[in-house]
Protein backbone atom coordinates (compact mmCIF):
# COMPACT_ATOMS: atom_id res chain seq x y z
CA UNK A 1 0.00 0.00 0.00
CA UNK A 2 1.50 3.36 -0.98
CA UNK A 3 1.18 6.57 1.02
CA UNK A 4 -1.82 7.87 -0.89
CA UNK A 5 -3.64 4.59 -0.32
CA UNK A 6 -2.74 4.68 3.37
CA UNK A 7 -4.10 8.20 3.59
CA UNK A 8 -7.30 7.10 1.84
CA UNK A 9 -7.71 4.14 4.17
CA UNK A 10 -7.04 6.23 7.26
CA UNK A 11 -9.65 8.75 6.19
CA UNK A 12 -12.31 6.09 6.08
CA UNK A 13 -11.65 4.89 9.61
CA UNK A 14 -14.53 5.76 11.90
CA UNK A 15 -16.98 6.50 9.11
CA UNK A 16 -20.55 6.01 10.28
CA UNK A 17 -23.74 5.42 8.36
CA UNK A 18 -26.01 8.42 7.98
CA UNK A 19 -28.94 7.01 9.89
CA UNK A 20 -29.67 9.04 12.98
CA UNK A 21 -26.53 11.14 12.66
CA UNK A 22 -28.45 14.31 11.84
CA UNK A 23 -31.84 15.68 12.75
CA UNK A 24 -33.43 15.71 9.30
CA UNK A 25 -36.53 17.53 10.52
CA UNK A 26 -34.27 20.36 11.57
CA UNK A 27 -32.57 20.24 8.15
CA UNK A 28 -35.95 20.59 6.43
CA UNK A 29 -36.99 23.46 8.70
CA UNK A 30 -33.69 25.26 8.14
CA UNK A 31 -33.93 24.67 4.38
CA UNK A 32 -37.49 26.01 4.21
CA UNK A 33 -36.49 29.14 6.11
CA UNK A 34 -33.62 29.64 3.70
CA UNK A 35 -35.93 29.17 0.72
CA UNK A 36 -38.36 31.74 2.11
CA UNK A 37 -35.56 34.22 2.69
CA UNK A 38 -34.31 33.69 -0.85
CA UNK A 39 -37.77 34.32 -2.22
CA UNK A 40 -38.10 37.49 -0.16
CA UNK A 41 -34.78 38.92 -1.14
CA UNK A 42 -34.47 37.42 -4.58
CA UNK A 43 -30.95 36.55 -3.65
CA UNK A 44 -28.94 33.75 -2.16
CA UNK A 45 -29.05 33.37 1.57
CA UNK A 46 -25.59 34.63 2.23
CA UNK A 47 -26.32 37.65 0.14
CA UNK A 48 -28.50 38.79 3.00
CA UNK A 49 -25.30 40.05 4.50
CA UNK A 50 -25.19 42.57 1.71
CA UNK A 51 -27.07 45.83 1.83
CA UNK A 52 -30.83 45.55 1.66
CA UNK A 53 -32.17 46.60 -1.69
CA UNK A 54 -35.14 48.89 -1.65
CA UNK A 55 -36.54 51.10 -4.33
CA UNK A 56 -35.58 54.69 -3.97
CA UNK A 57 -35.34 57.04 -6.91
CA UNK A 58 -31.85 58.26 -7.43
CA UNK A 59 -30.56 60.94 -9.71
CA UNK A 60 -27.14 61.35 -11.14
CA UNK A 61 -25.74 64.78 -10.46
CA UNK A 62 -23.81 65.65 -13.50
CA UNK A 63 -21.34 68.50 -13.65
CA UNK A 64 -22.95 70.31 -10.78
CA UNK A 65 -26.43 70.33 -12.28
CA UNK A 66 -28.77 68.10 -10.29
CA UNK A 67 -30.91 65.96 -12.53
CA UNK A 68 -33.51 63.37 -11.86
CA UNK A 69 -34.43 60.63 -14.27
CA UNK A 70 -38.07 60.53 -15.23
CA UNK A 71 -38.41 57.10 -13.76
CA UNK A 72 -40.32 55.65 -10.87
CA UNK A 73 -38.63 54.37 -7.78
CA UNK A 74 -36.85 51.06 -7.73
CA UNK A 75 -35.60 51.32 -11.25
CA UNK A 76 -32.61 49.11 -11.66
CA UNK A 77 -29.74 50.70 -13.45
CA UNK A 78 -29.99 49.96 -17.11
CA UNK A 79 -28.52 52.97 -18.73
CA UNK A 80 -27.87 51.65 -22.17
CA UNK A 81 -31.19 50.01 -22.71
CA UNK A 82 -32.01 52.25 -25.57
CA UNK A 83 -30.36 55.25 -23.99
CA UNK A 84 -26.67 54.53 -24.10
CA UNK A 85 -25.68 58.10 -23.55
CA UNK A 86 -27.99 58.79 -20.65
CA UNK A 87 -27.08 58.31 -17.04
CA UNK A 88 -29.40 56.08 -15.13
CA UNK A 89 -30.04 55.58 -11.53
CA UNK A 90 -31.40 53.18 -9.03
CA UNK A 91 -30.41 50.42 -6.72
CA UNK A 92 -29.06 47.12 -7.87
CA UNK A 93 -31.18 45.14 -10.23
CA UNK A 94 -33.91 43.41 -8.34
CA UNK A 95 -36.56 43.80 -10.97
CA UNK A 96 -36.62 43.69 -14.72
CA UNK A 97 -34.54 46.57 -16.02
CA UNK A 98 -36.47 49.41 -17.49
CA UNK A 99 -35.05 52.08 -19.75
CA UNK A 100 -34.67 55.31 -17.92
CA UNK A 101 -35.56 58.27 -20.08
CA UNK A 102 -33.37 61.25 -19.46
CA UNK A 103 -31.74 63.92 -21.49
CA UNK A 104 -29.01 64.48 -18.98
CA UNK A 105 -25.42 64.36 -20.06
CA UNK A 106 -23.42 61.32 -18.98
CA UNK A 107 -22.01 61.77 -15.50
CA UNK A 108 -18.38 62.66 -15.27
CA UNK A 109 -16.18 60.12 -13.49
CA UNK A 110 -14.83 61.04 -10.08
CA UNK A 111 -11.23 59.94 -10.04
CA UNK A 112 -9.65 57.40 -12.36
CA UNK A 113 -11.57 55.21 -14.75
CA UNK A 114 -10.71 51.58 -13.97
CA UNK A 115 -9.96 49.38 -16.96
CA UNK A 116 -11.11 45.79 -16.62
CA UNK A 117 -9.30 44.20 -19.55
CA UNK A 118 -12.66 42.76 -20.69
CA UNK A 119 -13.01 43.67 -24.33
CA UNK A 120 -15.94 43.77 -26.72
CA UNK A 121 -14.27 44.29 -30.06
CA UNK A 122 -12.89 47.81 -30.02
CA UNK A 123 -14.55 48.63 -26.70
CA UNK A 124 -13.45 47.80 -23.17
CA UNK A 125 -15.46 47.39 -19.98
CA UNK A 126 -14.57 50.07 -17.45
CA UNK A 127 -15.78 51.02 -13.98
CA UNK A 128 -15.85 54.47 -12.46
CA UNK A 129 -17.32 56.32 -9.54
CA UNK A 130 -19.93 58.97 -10.27
CA UNK A 131 -21.73 61.49 -8.06
CA UNK A 132 -25.31 60.62 -7.16
CA UNK A 133 -28.07 62.42 -5.36
CA UNK A 134 -30.42 60.25 -3.34
CA UNK A 135 -33.43 61.97 -1.80
CA UNK A 136 -33.35 61.88 2.00
CA UNK A 137 -30.02 60.09 2.00
CA UNK A 138 -27.27 62.62 2.61
CA UNK A 139 -24.82 59.82 3.35
CA UNK A 140 -24.99 58.53 -0.21
CA UNK A 141 -23.14 60.75 -2.64
CA UNK A 142 -21.39 58.27 -4.91
CA UNK A 143 -22.38 55.36 -7.08
CA UNK A 144 -20.35 52.96 -9.15
CA UNK A 145 -20.88 52.91 -12.89
CA UNK A 146 -20.10 50.04 -15.23
CA UNK A 147 -19.51 51.55 -18.63
CA UNK A 148 -17.53 51.03 -21.79
CA UNK A 149 -14.56 52.91 -23.14
CA UNK A 150 -15.57 53.30 -26.74
CA UNK A 151 -13.32 53.13 -29.77
CA UNK A 152 -13.21 56.93 -29.98
CA UNK A 153 -12.11 57.25 -26.35
CA UNK A 154 -15.51 58.24 -24.98
CA UNK A 155 -17.41 56.66 -22.10
CA UNK A 156 -20.71 54.85 -22.54
CA UNK A 157 -22.49 54.30 -19.20
CA UNK A 158 -24.30 50.98 -18.93
CA UNK A 159 -25.22 50.18 -15.36
CA UNK A 160 -25.11 52.14 -12.14
CA UNK A 161 -25.27 50.83 -8.59
CA UNK A 162 -25.48 52.91 -5.47
CA UNK A 163 -26.49 52.47 -1.87
CA UNK A 164 -30.11 53.08 -1.03
CA UNK A 165 -29.69 53.17 2.73
CA UNK A 166 -27.09 54.49 5.13
CA UNK A 167 -23.66 55.73 4.26
CA UNK A 168 -21.76 55.00 1.08
CA UNK A 169 -18.41 54.86 2.94
CA UNK A 170 -19.31 52.54 5.78
CA UNK A 171 -16.99 49.55 6.10
CA UNK A 172 -17.97 46.43 4.22
CA UNK A 173 -19.76 45.52 1.02
CA UNK A 174 -22.11 47.92 -0.66
CA UNK A 175 -24.69 47.33 -3.36
CA UNK A 176 -23.68 44.75 -5.92
CA UNK A 177 -24.63 45.14 -9.54
CA UNK A 178 -26.24 42.11 -11.14
CA UNK A 179 -27.15 42.67 -14.77
CA UNK A 180 -30.21 40.50 -15.20
CA UNK A 181 -31.55 42.30 -18.23
CA UNK A 182 -30.71 39.43 -20.56
CA UNK A 183 -29.23 39.77 -24.04
CA UNK A 184 -29.44 43.30 -25.30
CA UNK A 185 -29.06 44.62 -28.84
CA UNK A 186 -27.05 47.73 -28.00
CA UNK A 187 -24.72 46.75 -25.22
CA UNK A 188 -22.98 43.71 -23.77
CA UNK A 189 -24.08 42.33 -20.42
CA UNK A 190 -22.32 43.85 -17.46
CA UNK A 191 -20.17 41.59 -15.27
CA UNK A 192 -21.21 41.39 -11.63
CA UNK A 193 -19.50 44.27 -9.84
CA UNK A 194 -19.52 46.48 -6.77
CA UNK A 195 -17.33 48.03 -4.15
CA UNK A 196 -16.08 47.24 -0.68
CA UNK A 197 -14.85 49.73 1.89
CA UNK A 198 -11.90 48.48 3.92
CA UNK A 199 -8.46 46.90 3.56
CA UNK A 200 -9.57 44.12 1.21
CA UNK A 201 -6.84 42.39 -0.73
CA UNK A 202 -8.98 39.50 -1.92
CA UNK A 203 -12.68 39.16 -2.59
CA UNK A 204 -14.22 35.78 -3.22
CA UNK A 205 -17.79 34.98 -4.14
CA UNK A 206 -19.55 31.66 -3.73
CA UNK A 207 -22.02 30.36 -6.25
CA UNK A 208 -23.48 26.87 -6.22
CA UNK A 209 -20.77 25.81 -3.82
CA UNK A 210 -18.03 27.05 -6.13
CA UNK A 211 -15.70 29.89 -5.25
CA UNK A 212 -14.93 32.64 -7.69
CA UNK A 213 -12.33 35.33 -7.16
CA UNK A 214 -13.00 38.94 -8.07
CA UNK A 215 -10.58 41.40 -9.65
CA UNK A 216 -9.86 44.40 -7.42
CA UNK A 217 -8.70 47.96 -7.95
CA UNK A 218 -8.60 50.74 -5.35
CA UNK A 219 -10.38 53.97 -6.14
CA UNK A 220 -7.92 56.76 -6.84
CA UNK A 221 -9.85 59.26 -4.69
CA UNK A 222 -10.23 57.09 -1.59
CA UNK A 223 -8.04 53.99 -1.28
CA UNK A 224 -10.42 52.48 1.28
CA UNK A 225 -12.90 52.01 -1.56
CA UNK A 226 -12.07 48.78 -3.37
CA UNK A 227 -13.82 48.39 -6.71
CA UNK A 228 -14.30 44.77 -7.72
CA UNK A 229 -15.80 42.76 -10.53
CA UNK A 230 -16.09 39.13 -11.55
CA UNK A 231 -14.77 38.03 -14.90
CA UNK A 232 -17.78 36.88 -16.96
CA UNK A 233 -15.83 33.73 -17.82
CA UNK A 234 -15.97 32.61 -14.18
CA UNK A 235 -19.28 34.20 -13.15
CA UNK A 236 -21.78 34.77 -15.94
CA UNK A 237 -23.47 38.20 -15.70
CA UNK A 238 -26.71 38.19 -13.76
CA UNK A 239 -25.98 35.01 -11.81
CA UNK A 240 -26.59 35.75 -8.16
CA UNK A 241 -23.86 34.95 -5.68
CA UNK A 242 -24.77 32.78 -2.72
CA UNK A 243 -22.21 34.64 -0.66
CA UNK A 244 -19.26 36.96 -0.82
CA UNK A 245 -16.30 37.53 1.48
CA UNK A 246 -13.39 39.93 1.63
CA UNK A 247 -9.99 39.11 3.10
CA UNK A 248 -7.14 41.34 4.14
CA UNK A 249 -3.46 40.94 3.25
CA UNK A 250 -3.00 38.36 5.99
CA UNK A 251 -5.90 36.32 4.76
CA UNK A 252 -8.22 37.36 7.57
CA UNK A 253 -11.87 37.68 6.72
CA UNK A 254 -13.09 41.24 7.00
CA UNK B 1 -44.75 14.68 2.84
CA UNK B 2 -44.40 16.01 -0.71
CA UNK B 3 -42.66 13.77 -3.23
CA UNK B 4 -39.71 16.15 -3.51
CA UNK B 5 -39.34 16.18 0.27
CA UNK B 6 -39.42 12.39 0.45
CA UNK B 7 -36.74 12.21 -2.23
CA UNK B 8 -34.64 14.71 -0.36
CA UNK B 9 -34.96 12.84 2.94
CA UNK B 10 -33.86 9.64 1.23
CA UNK B 11 -30.92 11.48 -0.30
CA UNK B 12 -30.00 13.11 3.03
CA UNK B 13 -30.07 9.77 4.86
CA UNK B 14 -27.75 8.27 2.29
CA UNK B 15 -25.37 11.22 2.14
CA UNK B 16 -25.22 12.52 5.70
CA UNK B 17 -22.78 9.92 7.07
CA UNK B 18 -20.08 10.77 4.55
CA UNK B 19 -20.72 14.50 4.77
CA UNK B 20 -20.42 14.48 8.56
CA UNK B 21 -17.28 12.38 8.39
CA UNK B 22 -15.72 14.69 5.79
CA UNK B 23 -16.56 17.69 7.97
CA UNK B 24 -14.97 15.93 10.94
CA UNK B 25 -11.78 15.39 8.94
CA UNK B 26 -11.72 19.10 8.19
CA UNK B 27 -12.49 20.33 11.71
CA UNK B 28 -11.49 17.57 14.12
CA UNK B 29 -14.67 18.34 16.04
CA UNK B 30 -17.75 16.12 15.90
CA UNK B 31 -20.22 18.80 16.92
CA UNK B 32 -18.91 21.31 14.42
CA UNK B 33 -18.93 18.58 11.80
CA UNK B 34 -22.60 17.80 12.41
CA UNK B 35 -23.51 21.50 12.34
CA UNK B 36 -21.66 21.97 9.05
CA UNK B 37 -23.26 18.90 7.44
CA UNK B 38 -26.68 20.06 8.61
CA UNK B 39 -26.09 23.50 7.10
CA UNK B 40 -24.91 21.98 3.81
CA UNK B 41 -27.95 19.73 3.62
CA UNK B 42 -30.32 22.59 4.47
CA UNK B 43 -28.85 24.65 1.64
CA UNK B 44 -29.12 21.65 -0.63
CA UNK B 45 -32.78 21.25 0.33
CA UNK B 46 -33.39 24.96 -0.31
CA UNK B 47 -32.16 24.45 -3.88
CA UNK B 48 -33.57 20.95 -4.26
CA UNK B 49 -35.96 21.66 -7.15
CA UNK B 50 -33.04 23.00 -9.18
CA UNK B 51 -30.43 20.36 -8.38
CA UNK B 52 -32.36 17.16 -7.73
CA UNK B 53 -31.99 16.01 -11.33
CA UNK B 54 -28.31 16.86 -11.40
CA UNK B 55 -25.47 16.04 -9.04
CA UNK B 56 -27.16 16.73 -5.71
CA UNK B 57 -24.44 14.95 -3.77
CA UNK B 58 -21.74 16.97 -5.50
CA UNK B 59 -23.66 20.13 -4.69
CA UNK B 60 -23.97 19.23 -1.00
CA UNK B 61 -20.30 18.23 -0.82
CA UNK B 62 -19.18 21.44 -2.44
CA UNK B 63 -21.37 23.60 -0.19
CA UNK B 64 -20.04 21.77 2.86
CA UNK B 65 -16.38 22.11 1.97
CA UNK B 66 -16.61 25.74 0.95
CA UNK B 67 -18.67 26.55 4.04
CA UNK B 68 -15.92 25.07 6.20
CA UNK B 69 -13.11 26.72 4.29
CA UNK B 70 -14.84 30.08 4.62
CA UNK B 71 -16.05 29.71 8.16
CA UNK B 72 -13.58 27.53 9.97
CA UNK B 73 -10.75 29.69 11.17
CA UNK B 74 -9.66 27.88 14.29
CA UNK B 75 -6.91 25.27 14.17
CA UNK B 76 -7.95 21.66 14.09
CA UNK B 77 -8.44 20.21 17.55
CA UNK B 78 -6.87 17.23 19.18
CA UNK B 79 -8.73 14.02 18.76
CA UNK B 80 -11.70 13.98 21.17
CA UNK B 81 -11.22 10.64 22.88
CA UNK B 82 -14.65 10.60 24.50
CA UNK B 83 -16.31 9.74 21.21
CA UNK B 84 -14.93 6.36 20.34
CA UNK B 85 -16.77 4.09 17.88
CA UNK B 86 -18.52 1.09 19.32
CA UNK B 87 -15.98 -1.62 18.61
CA UNK B 88 -13.89 -3.94 20.71
CA UNK B 89 -10.31 -4.47 21.82
CA UNK B 90 -7.57 -3.83 19.30
CA UNK B 91 -10.02 -2.35 16.79
CA UNK B 92 -10.69 0.59 19.05
CA UNK B 93 -7.05 1.13 19.90
CA UNK B 94 -6.18 0.91 16.23
CA UNK B 95 -8.90 3.31 15.28
CA UNK B 96 -7.91 5.82 17.95
CA UNK B 97 -4.28 5.65 16.89
CA UNK B 98 -5.13 6.00 13.22
CA UNK B 99 -7.36 8.95 13.80
CA UNK B 100 -4.86 10.67 16.05
CA UNK B 101 -2.21 10.13 13.40
CA UNK B 102 -4.44 11.44 10.66
CA UNK B 103 -5.53 14.53 12.59
CA UNK B 104 -1.91 15.26 13.40
CA UNK B 105 -1.23 15.47 9.68
CA UNK B 106 -4.36 17.43 8.84
CA UNK B 107 -3.75 19.76 11.77
CA UNK B 108 -0.62 21.09 10.10
CA UNK B 109 -2.61 22.21 7.05
CA UNK B 110 -4.67 25.34 6.50
CA UNK B 111 -8.47 24.96 6.10
CA UNK B 112 -8.17 25.21 2.33
CA UNK B 113 -5.37 22.65 2.23
CA UNK B 114 -7.39 20.28 4.40
CA UNK B 115 -10.30 20.73 2.00
CA UNK B 116 -8.04 19.77 -0.88
CA UNK B 117 -6.83 16.65 0.92
CA UNK B 118 -10.35 15.63 1.94
CA UNK B 119 -11.76 16.13 -1.56
CA UNK B 120 -8.80 14.36 -3.13
CA UNK B 121 -8.33 11.40 -0.80
CA UNK B 122 -11.62 10.99 1.01
CA UNK B 123 -14.02 11.77 -1.83
CA UNK B 124 -11.51 10.47 -4.40
CA UNK B 125 -12.11 13.35 -6.79
CA UNK B 126 -9.75 13.98 -9.69
CA UNK B 127 -7.39 16.92 -9.27
CA UNK B 128 -9.18 19.03 -11.90
CA UNK B 129 -12.52 18.65 -10.12
CA UNK B 130 -11.00 19.51 -6.73
CA UNK B 131 -9.55 22.64 -8.32
CA UNK B 132 -12.92 23.55 -9.81
CA UNK B 133 -14.86 23.02 -6.59
CA UNK B 134 -12.49 25.13 -4.52
CA UNK B 135 -11.74 27.75 -7.14
CA UNK B 136 -8.00 27.07 -7.05
CA UNK B 137 -5.56 26.01 -9.74
CA UNK B 138 -4.77 22.38 -10.51
CA UNK B 139 -1.17 23.22 -9.58
CA UNK B 140 -2.30 24.20 -6.08
CA UNK B 141 -4.15 20.90 -5.73
CA UNK B 142 -1.10 18.94 -6.86
CA UNK B 143 1.34 20.76 -4.60
CA UNK B 144 -0.96 20.58 -1.56
CA UNK B 145 -1.59 16.87 -2.07
CA UNK B 146 2.11 16.26 -2.41
CA UNK B 147 2.84 18.31 0.72
CA UNK B 148 0.24 16.36 2.68
CA UNK B 149 1.84 13.09 1.65
CA UNK B 150 5.25 14.45 2.65
CA UNK B 151 3.87 15.40 6.05
CA UNK B 152 2.37 11.97 6.30
CA UNK B 153 5.85 10.52 5.82
CA UNK B 154 7.27 12.88 8.45
CA UNK B 155 4.58 12.15 11.02
CA UNK B 156 4.88 8.45 10.33
CA UNK B 157 8.63 8.50 10.83
CA UNK B 158 8.22 10.28 14.16
CA UNK B 159 5.32 8.16 15.37
CA UNK B 160 5.72 5.51 18.04
CA UNK B 161 5.90 2.00 16.62
CA UNK B 162 2.41 1.04 17.79
CA UNK B 163 0.67 3.85 15.92
CA UNK B 164 2.28 3.36 12.52
CA UNK B 165 -0.14 2.28 9.87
Amino acid sequence: MNEADRLRAAMRVGERSGHGVLDLDAVLRQGRRLRRRRRLTGAGAAALALAVVVGVPVAVRSAGAPQRPAAPAAQPAAGATGHPSGPTAGPTATAAPTPVATDAAPPEPLGDVVRSGIRYGAEERVFYVVPVDVPHLPGVTIGLMAGRRTADGGLAPDFLVNDVVGDDRRDGFHEIGYDQSGPHPTRPLVPTFGYFVGPAERIVGTVDGRQVAARLVRWSEDPRVVIFWFDPAVLPPGVRLDGIAAHDARGRRL
Amino acid sequence: MARGDAEFVEFARAASGRLVHAAFLMTGDHHRAEDAAQTALARTYASWSRIRENDAYGYARSVLVNHLVDGWRRPIREYPTEDVPDRHGDDVADEVATRRWLLAILGTLSPRERAIVVLRYYFDLPEAQVARELGVSVGTVKSTSSRALEKLRGVEAAAPEGTRR
